[in-house]
């Protein structure tokens, strides 16, 4: 009796294994298939159009009907405002990490961490909305842009938008430093501010690097609330406020009017393939960070 | 007689000198800055929500909130959108959560360091860093193009299921970690194969933070736009705007928002825009309170601890 039992759950046993690992192939499978469907739907700008993989880099001359697929407009346009999110919502993300660690009281945290989850949880359309309804307006009154619409505008609204990110992950960054850095730095005299600046900061420097780069890998794809409030003009932006395009909004606006097997479709699939490619680099680049502290 | 102390014992005192109350003064001027940062991120938020119920009070109706939109005329509603929202978000689910929930359990409590399990971490984290809009465009190569289903919510859900798999599956392997080794090890001791470790003694302990994590992601579901352009549609579907079939068009409340105000063509953008982003956010809400209640109850019933 007890050994038919026994035999029984070691068949579960077993049929457990075997079901929680197909589970963990499906994880492989999915990105397989993804990189191996977008290298091959992204080439074919390359392969079947016979473009030439400098002109999709460097050149700006984008014009579809021509066969002309210059991206570097929409290249450029995806790093500023990625750049621009990263210069104002870093900073400010890791201050507020550096706050909730080692500052804030339970009940202040209590309030800012739901917050903050209720911002991560704000879709990416609101903040669109959001972006077109206070900011464009206040840009359109208060500064040389005369719609309203372009980097300044996108780069504000993202910033908004990786400040989850930033926050949570820099915070863990501070945490997970020992305690010992801060009761060592206080005993020699050092105010709390000058022990945050002086030793978790460049202590906790790798935990920020990959709180920065994830926060980037974030802004890079975003899709819809950039598109509503960049202008979507197909020229490099000539200063801060000037409307430019990206290659997502670039994406959004034409996939729809693209026929299969069309040269613009081509040439989407490939701005797709480099954003995956800008993505894993940046996934990569964590890794190698965290390497290094090892 | 009175012994009367002659000496004065100099007290000893800090001095300080212009250094050190300049470094006090950075201090507390810092102090004073990171409260002010932290505080920002609060207001910054209230002023959001309150803005978003300014703009979008007025327009709420039961008329709207249950109406079918207009192509060309004012006056459309939000109710197919809202259904359609929902029907993506418990597909989507479906999907996800069992294979999540496995994915995660064989990596936290069966997978030995090595080869296979290092493969999977880092594909689950390439996976969640694809950029929604390209998960999207694989989504309209796989089903659209190579299966011929055309826009269909199934197709979406499908997609977001790539999309949120690994956020899911982070969010088992971490609830799973929070349970403490001794519970498994009691567990074993008295005979329980592995599996029935789990089944019956780790997955309960660890069921409130999953349910927590679970229905935050669902909030995230919900409002999910760029990766259902193009898998789900952009139009509600033809033959019924309430229909159960999954193999129809189904345009979610999120990208009705975006549709309307980029590409739609009726006169009252602005009021069915300020409508739907109210109700996204309100959504948003409720999924975040609702998971802090749920996770709470669910620790407190299964384990008998408050959190």
């Amino acid at each position: 009796m007890i050994a038919v039992q026994a035999k029984r759950s070691h068949t579960i046993e077993r049929i457990a294994v075997w079901v929680l690992r197909a589970a963990a192939t499906f994880v492989i499978v999915a990105i397989a298939a993804l990189l191996i469907y977008l290298c091959f739907e992204g080439s074919k700008t390359f392969t079947v159009d016979h473009l030439p993989i400098w002109q999709f880099l460097f050149t700006s001359d984008f014009d579809p009907t021509a066969n002309k697929g210059g991206a570097a407009i929409f290249i450029v346009g995806t790093i500023v405002v990625t750049l621009f999110a990263l210069c104002i919502g870093g900073p400010f993300g890791i201050a507020v990490g550096a706050f909730l660690s080692e500052i804030a009281p339970p009940r202040m945290a209590g309030i800012l961490k739901p917050a903050i989850e209720v911002l991560v949880g704000i879709p990416s359309v609101v903040y669109g909305w959001l972006g077109l309804r206070l900011l464009v307006p206040f840009l359109r009154e208060h500064t040389s842009s005369a719609s309203g619409f372009g980097l300044a505008a996108a780069g504000i609204v993202l910033s908004i938008m990786i400040l989850p990110t930033v926050i949570s992950l820099s915070e863990d960054a501070f945490r997970s430093l020992p305690g010992a850095l801060r009761e060592g730095s206080m005993a020699l005299g050092s105010t709390r501010w000058q022990t945050i600046v002086r030793v978790l900061l460049p202590s906790a420097s790798s935990g920020l690097s990959v709180a920065l780069i994830l926060g980037m890998a974030r802004a890079i794809g975003e899709t819809l609330a950039v598109q509503m409030v960049l202008g979507n003009a197909t020229q490099f932006a000539n200063g801060l406020f000037a409307p430019t395009a990206a290659l997502t909004t670039e994406i959004v606006i034409d996939m729809p009017g693209a026929t299969q097997g069309s040269f613009l479709e081509h040439e989407l699939f490939s701005m797709a393939l480099f954003l995956l490619l800008m993505a894993m680099a940046l996934i990569l680049l964590v890794r190698f960070v965290l390497r290094k502290r090892v | 007689m009175a012994v009367v102390a002659t000496t004065t014992v100099s007290e000893p005192r800090i001095v300080a000198d212009a250094g050190v109350r300049r470094r006090r003064f950075v201090d507390g001027l810092a102090t004073v800055i990171l409260w002010g940062l932290g505080a920002s991120v609060i207001l910054m938020l209230a002023a959001f929500v309150i803005y978003l119920f300014y703009l979008g009070a007025s327009a709420i109706s039961w008329q709207f909130l249950t109406g079918s939109p207009e192509e060309t005329t004012a006056g459309g509603g939000i109710g197919p959108e809202i259904y359609n929202s929902f029907y993506i978000l418990i597909l989507t689910l479906i999907f996800t959560v069992p294979i999540a929930l496995a994915a995660g359990v064989y990596l936290q409590e069966y997978a030995k360091p090595g080869m296979f399990r290092t493969i999977v971490q880092f594909s689950a984290e390439s996976l969640a860093t694809v950029p929604s809009i390209v998960m999207g465009l694989f989504g309209l190569l796989v089903f659209v193009y190579y299966f011929h289903w055309g826009f269909s919510a199934l197709g979406g859900a499908v997609t977001l299921t790539l999309l949120n798999l690994p956020a899911l599956m982070r969010v088992t392997q971490e609830a799973l970690s929070s349970v403490p080794d001794s519970l498994r090890e009691a567990s074993m001791g008295l005979g329980a194969t592995r599996w029935q470790t789990i089944y019956r003694t780790v997955i309960p302990s660890a069921i409130g933070r999953m349910t927590t994590g679970i229905v935050l992601i669902a909030g995230r579901i919900f409002g999910e736009t760029a990766a259902l352009i193009f898998t789900a549609g952009l139009s509600v579907s033809a033959n019924h705007p309430y229909e159960l079939n999954p193999m129809r068009s189904a345009e979610t409340l999120a990208i009705h928002l975006w549709y309307t105000h980029s590409e739609s063509i009726v006169p009252d953008v602005d009021r069915i825009g300020n409508g739907s982003a109210l109700v996204l956010l309100v959504m948003v809400l409720i999924f975040n309170v609702s998971a802090r209640v749920a996770g709470r109850a669910l620790t407190k019933r299964f384990t008998g601890r408050s959190s």
